[in-house]
């Protein structure tokens, strides 16, 4: 019996390993609490006690600046409007699973009010070409009855998922966001 | 060689399921240990975590950890896929370089998210094992009954093991499963893996632990009973469970002889062995007569956090030295399926 | 509000490429052949490409062993979980294949009182297969 080739015309002998996984864990307290707020139609962080004083949005119940423990009563109610500090325009990859076609942006925003910064939300009704940092903003809810968790709960990368569909430009003169330098993390 | 010792530690009771994060347990464990060695987190000079991410579900799950230890100025940090044991152990190799005198170690998994049955046989060969679905209960039931056949052990030992390590849990706040338990009431219980009942299997554990490590001056200025790891050492076995001898454990005897075992008798051993029957596998693998005090702390069958288990072996061996007083001491940590990757270290007092 | 259910489903479409060693073992399984790898006078099942014990290349032929074995070890799963191979009670157990020096692991077919170590057992072949260990559906113990 002689081994077989390694190696055939249509490149290197496969066999298929595939893997599937589930996982299922309580939302942490903060986590929770944020989740509340979110269906409730409010967005909370929590400010950091320490020297950073930093405003962490969602809330983590700890600061990883000064690396103490926070507590509910830090949660800070935060505005829906803000100003976009960041951004990337990203050019999906047909991988399994993949859901976008088209090259799509994802922003950072700099909330007004306390603080706080939201990563990698979406911008509403706007071409990529026009989102630039600077751009004014405000939240676009879900119709109260519809907000849910799942999409939080899901673990993906939406921290908004669920309550708020998106950001809608308001139409107010571009800020300076030299001034919001330092206001995140 | 630098002489390094444990001069602070920190556990969290092991639970079902817990209802913080990983990164929150962490943060406790942590400040424990720093607190107890009596240093800030700015002094150490090298970090190293052992975590899985399989358990957690998520790729690169454990570096949100990182925001438990402020990595803000940036620290210099590794980690290890392995039990927070083996990361001890990266830690340990790092102080050798005689550069930084301060070393945290972390470790931190949760068992409760994930399926058990999913996850674990993907620990395993890809083509000639994890296909079958082969899971811990079985392989470990193969080894337990290789034991039988050999008359190496009984179903009795087994159960006597179960009844042990629960009735010393009993006393340990940090345990999960504990409890004064008649032998022969638990031998009349149902198989789940004939030979295995559910007793002889590890509890379903989320947990976090940490230590310093501290090397010669500065652990002799810190400390007044600093723990020395005076023998550190890991070997491993061949994977595939039909080519190698499952009632006896090679690679923890050989651990053990580089550690430096054989030299003096030790008082008391901490074993990873999250199912019974490999208990009695390490003992002989061991050579530890009934003079030595084995798991005063339950072991892993009171409390099983994967990729902690190990780490907490040696932070209960380093208890018996700093709190209870004893001279020479053993820890053990395991890895892979059926003890196939062994680490052992012996820790002594001033 | 109680805590809301974190889920988290991942999907890997993974694959691996087999070698020539692996990729014989696979092909022989296709043809109902069960092979083994060759190290120094050692038979080792299921073929490794190297000997786990002294680290040289195993023969590039492999050589057939079985059909028939012997069991070494078993275990009775009562309740299979899905990934099992068997979706009804089955012992998982290690073969010693006739030729082979070293066992393999694979599933049994019962009735539970006919497993113990020392039976000799033989393939049961899925009709349907593929080149995957699973091409034997199970071993059945020989009267």
């Amino acid at each position: 019996m002689s081994a077989a080739k390694d190696t055939r015309d249509d490149g290197p002998r496969i066999m298929p390993f595939p893997v599937a996984l589930h996982y299922e864990m309580p939302a942490a307290p903060a986590i929770t609490r944020y989740g509340e707020a979110l269906i409730d139609g409010r967005i909370i962080g929590q400010r950091c006690t320490g020297d950073c004083g930093l405003v962490y949005v969602p809330p983590r119940d700890y600061c990883p600046i000064d690396v103490i423990e926070l507590t509910a009563a830090d949660d800070v109610e935060l505005g829906d409007h803000g100003t976009i500090v960041n951004f990337t325009v990203v050019t999906p990859v047909q991988y399994p699973g993949q859901e976008e076609t088209e090259p799509f942006a994802r922003v950072s925003i700099a909330l007004d009010g306390p603080g706080g910064m939201l990563q990698l939300q979406d911008v509403l009704d706007t071409p990529v070409s026009e989102v630039r940092v600077g751009m004014r903003v405000a939240a676009v809810w879900r119709p109260e009855g519809e907000r849910n968790l799942d999409e939080l709960a899901a673990g993906g990368w939406s921290s908004t998922g669920g309550g708020i569909e998106g950001w809608m430009p308001t139409g107010e003169p571009d800020l300076d966001v030299s001034r919001l330098a330092g206001k995140g993390f | 060689m630098v002489d390094v010792a444990i001069v602070g530690y920190g556990q969290v009771p092991s639970v079902r399921c817990t209802e913080i994060t990983e990164t929150q347990m962490v943060l406790d464990v942590t400040q424990q240990a720093l607190r107890m060695a009596g240093v800030d987190r700015h002094d150490i000079g090298f970090t190293v975590s052992g975590s899985c991410d399989y358990l957690a579900g998520q790729a690169f799950a454990f570096v949100q950890t990182i925001e438990a230890i402020g990595a803000w100025p940036p620290i210099s940090e590794s980690h290890v896929e392995m039990d927070g044991a083996w990361a001890m152990y990266e830690g340990w190799t790092r102080l050798q370089e005689g550069d930084v005198d301060l070393v945290l170690v972390y470790c931190h998994g949760r068992s409760s998210p994930g399926t058990p049955w999913q996850v674990w046989p993907l620990q395993l060969d890809p083509y000639h094992l994890a296909p079958l679905g082969l899971d811990p209960w079985s392989l470990a039931a193969l080894q337990a009954r290789a034991l039988l056949d050999a008359g190496v052990a009984s179903e009795r030992d087994f159960a006597e093991v179960v009844a042990r390590n629960r009735a010393n849990a009993v006393d340990n706040e940090y345990a999960q499963v504990s409890g004064k338990f008649d032998v022969d009431a638990l031998l009349a219980e149902p198989y789940v893996r004939n030979p295995l009942r559910r007793h002889d299997l590890p509890p379903i554990s989320d947990g976090a632990a940490a230590v310093v490590l501290a090397s010669r001056d500065r652990a002799a200025a810190l400390a007044e009973r600093p723990v020395w790891i005076t023998g550190i050492d890991h070997r491993i076995d061949i994977h595939q469970p039909g080519m190698r001898d499952l009632t006896r454990s090679e690679s923890t005897t050989r651990a053990a002889q580089a550690a430096g075992l054989a030299d003096r008798p030790v008082q008391v051993a901490e074993l990873s062995a999250p199912f019974s029957p490999q208990e009695v596998i390490l003992r002989d693998a061991l050579a530890l007569d009934g003079s030595v005090e084995i798991n005063p702390s339950g072991g892993a069958l009171a409390a099983n956090p994967v990729m902690v288990t190990g780490l907490v072996r040696v932070v209960e061996a380093a208890r018996q030295v700093r709190e209870r007083g004893r001279d020479r001491v053993l820890a053990h940590a395991t890895a892979g399926q059926a003890l196939q990757q062994n680490l052992v270290c012996i820790l002594e007092g001033p | 509000m109680p805590a809301p259910l974190v889920k988290i489903d991942l999907e890997f479409p993974y694959t691996r490429s087999v070698g020539p060693v692996i990729g014989a073992y696979l092909d022989g399984l296709q043809e109902r052949r069960l092979l083994a790898s060759r190290a120094g006078d050692r038979t080792l099942s299921p073929p490794l490409e190297y000997d786990p014990a002294t680290g040289a290349a195993v023969e590039p032929e492999l050589v057939e062993v079985g059909p028939e074995g012997v069991i070494t070890s078993w275990t009775w799963v009562a309740e299979p979980n899905p990934n099992h191979p068997l979706d009804r009670p089955f012992a998982f157990a290690l073969i010693r294949l006739d030729g082979a020096d070293t066992a393999m692991v694979h599933v049994v077919d019962g009735p539970e009182s006919a497993l113990a170590t020392g039976a000799r057992v033989r393939p049961r072949w899925r009709d349907e297969r593929t080149g995957y260990v699973t091409d034997i559906e199970c071993f059945e113990v020989t009267t």
